[in-house]
């Protein structure tokens, strides 16, 4: 299969959770030893230093690496960045996806905040990641639900029952797979919803790369459900993209 | 793929490994509060082990962790129907000792039960209390297996509380579940130092690098593979050994060659 990782990142953690993969290279060596051809990457500097070091951390370290593809973290337009020079940033470097870290940064992801930059979103078609706030990804999809949002880092204690109402809403949203090792999981949500709402991802370094890897090559769904999952519905939302 | 493994390359092959089947020390049962679980039931659950090439599993069922006598007696059952696939922990409540009491008598009468489950944080009794001391007695006494829910910085299960109990039960084989998750040193040395501790692998797997980390530390001849099935696909934890920068010798100790060993004495006894 043709394995695409919405989900993963490299750079030093102040805190390593578990493997720290420095740089792009090591990041890269554990892709190669899982067999995973590319990956959307994030710098844990977006995430735990600053966005704005970040940003530019993950487009200097991945210049030269045409199989890493970068995410960029947002802020708040009042106290940052106007959303028109952010704009501009993000189609000057392709930046195909955008990140929010809402608990991190301290501040609420929706329309009061954001709501020029999300309308932009909508517009360009650029997907937004996010981790599991339910709420906030709730409140969020009723203001903007044709918003292209991508749910990660879910599932690890069994999140369904607070997405699938909004996956029976909202066609834009997405989830990636690194966290959803419920049994069966997988297949169930294939049978009910099919597989173009689930983006393979590893969670790594946090997460083993091999365990979604797995999961997901066995589940017990069709083939071509496997294909889409692994790879071929994250380039579909980024294809989409109109920068 | 540059993993070498050839362990790897049979599971993602084919799902499953003929040369090394997968053995579950960490297993549920049946439906529990918080959770959807798609299929919680016998059939469900042999049916993903037999995806996953897993050969057999021992429960402690979700009843048990809230009313023990009717939850093991439910075990009970299910290892009947399906002997040689489900084996069994008896789970002790210990805020209920006169109960505990008669399920530790009633140990015997059931086959397939391989020792006790404690979960010290679900039921806000520390392993070090006197309350699990009887059935600490009779486990020591008839060499049973123990597994303990064992969370890292728990003032009920953490590792270090481990290092007060499981030295003066020479006999019991302790099975730290989910090896102190997050207090990983301190599970190492608990199991480093004990002969008769091991670490269990249950959502711990999932943290990249720690089986290396244990392998490196402790000894793959000391690590036991678990799932909380229902909770977990096997693939989810199967992937990360085999995932793991380690040998395939560390692989088959993990995922069945030690759990083979601590189960020979009841298979032995036709459990």
């Amino acid at each position: 299969m043709d394995w695409f990782d919405c989900n993963c990142g490299f750079g030093i953690p102040a805190k390593p959770f578990g493997s720290v993969f420095a740089t792009a290279a090591e990041l890269l060596d554990e892709l190669d030893f899982c067999g995973v051809g590319e990956a959307l990457v994030v710098h844990i500097a977006q995430q735990f230093e600053s966005p704005q070091t970040g940003n530019q951390l993950v487009l200097t370290e991945i210049a030269d690496q045409p199989r890493l593809h970068p995410a960029w973290a947002i802020l708040p337009p009042q106290t940052e960045w106007d959303v028109a020079s952010f704009v501009d940033g993000i189609k000057r470097h392709g930046v195909g996806a955008l990140r929010a870290y809402p608990e991190e940064d301290r501040y609420l992801l929706n329309g009061l905040t954001f709501g020029p930059l999300l309308e932009e979103l909508v517009g360009r078609r650029i997907p937004l990641f996010v981790g599991p706030y339910w709420q906030t990804v709730a409140d969020l999809l009723g203001d903007f639900p044709e918003l292209t949002l991508v749910v990660v880092d879910h599932g690890n204690w069994g999140d369904d029952r607070f997405f699938r109402p909004l996956i029976d809403r909202y066609p834009r949203l997405h989830l990636d797979t690194s966290s959803y090792q419920l049994e069966r999981g997988l297949a169930d949500f294939v049978r009910r919803y099919g597989p173009d709402r689930l983006l393979y991802g590893s969670g790594s370094p946090n997460i083993q790369m091999g365990a979604a890897l797995l999961t997901l090559a066995h589940a017990d769904i069709p083939d071509a459900a496997k294909v889409a999952i692994a790879g071929e519905n994250l380039r579909r939302l980024l294809s989409e993209v109109r920068l | 793929m540059r993993n070498q493994s050839r362990i790897a390359a049979e599971f993602l092959a084919a799902g499953k490994s003929e040369s090394c089947p997968v053995i579950d020390m960490h297993g549920h049962y049946g439906p529990f509060h918080g959770i959807y679980f798609p299929s919680p039931n016998a059939d469900g659950m042999l049916e993903t082990m037999d995806r996953c090439g897993v050969s057999c599993i021992v429960c402690s069922s979700h009843t048990s962790l809230v009313d023990m006598e009717r939850g093991n007696r439910e075990m009970a059952e299910v290892v009947r129907e399906h002997p040689g696939r489900f084996y069994a922990y008896r789970t002790i409540n210990p805020n209920y000792p006169e109960r505990a009491a008669r399920e530790i008598v009633r140990f015997p009468d059931d086959p397939g039960f391989v020792g006790f489950k404690f979960h010290p944080s679900s039921h806000s009794y520390p392993v070090t209390g006197a309350r699990y001391v009887p059935a600490l007695e009779y486990a020591n006494e008839h060499d049973l297996l123990v597994l303990s829910h064992c969370w890292g910085h728990s003032d009920t299960d953490g590792p270090k509380l481990f290092s007060k109990v499981v030295g003066k039960y020479p006999n019991i084989t302790f099975l730290l579940g989910h090896s102190g998750y997050g207090e990983w040193e301190a599970a190492f040395a608990v199991a480093r130092e004990f002969p008769n501790t091991y670490l269990e692998l249950t959502a711990a797997s999932r943290v990249s690098g720690i089986i290396a980390r244990m392998v490196a530390e402790v000894g793959s001849e000391k690590v036991v593979f678990g799932t909380d099935l229902p909770w977990f696909d096997p693939h989810y934890g199967i992937g990360s050994v085999c995932f793991s920068r380690i040998t395939d010798e560390d692989r088959r100790n993990i995922l069945y060659r030690n759990a083979e060993r601590l189960l020979a004495p009841v298979r032995e006894v036709g459990g």
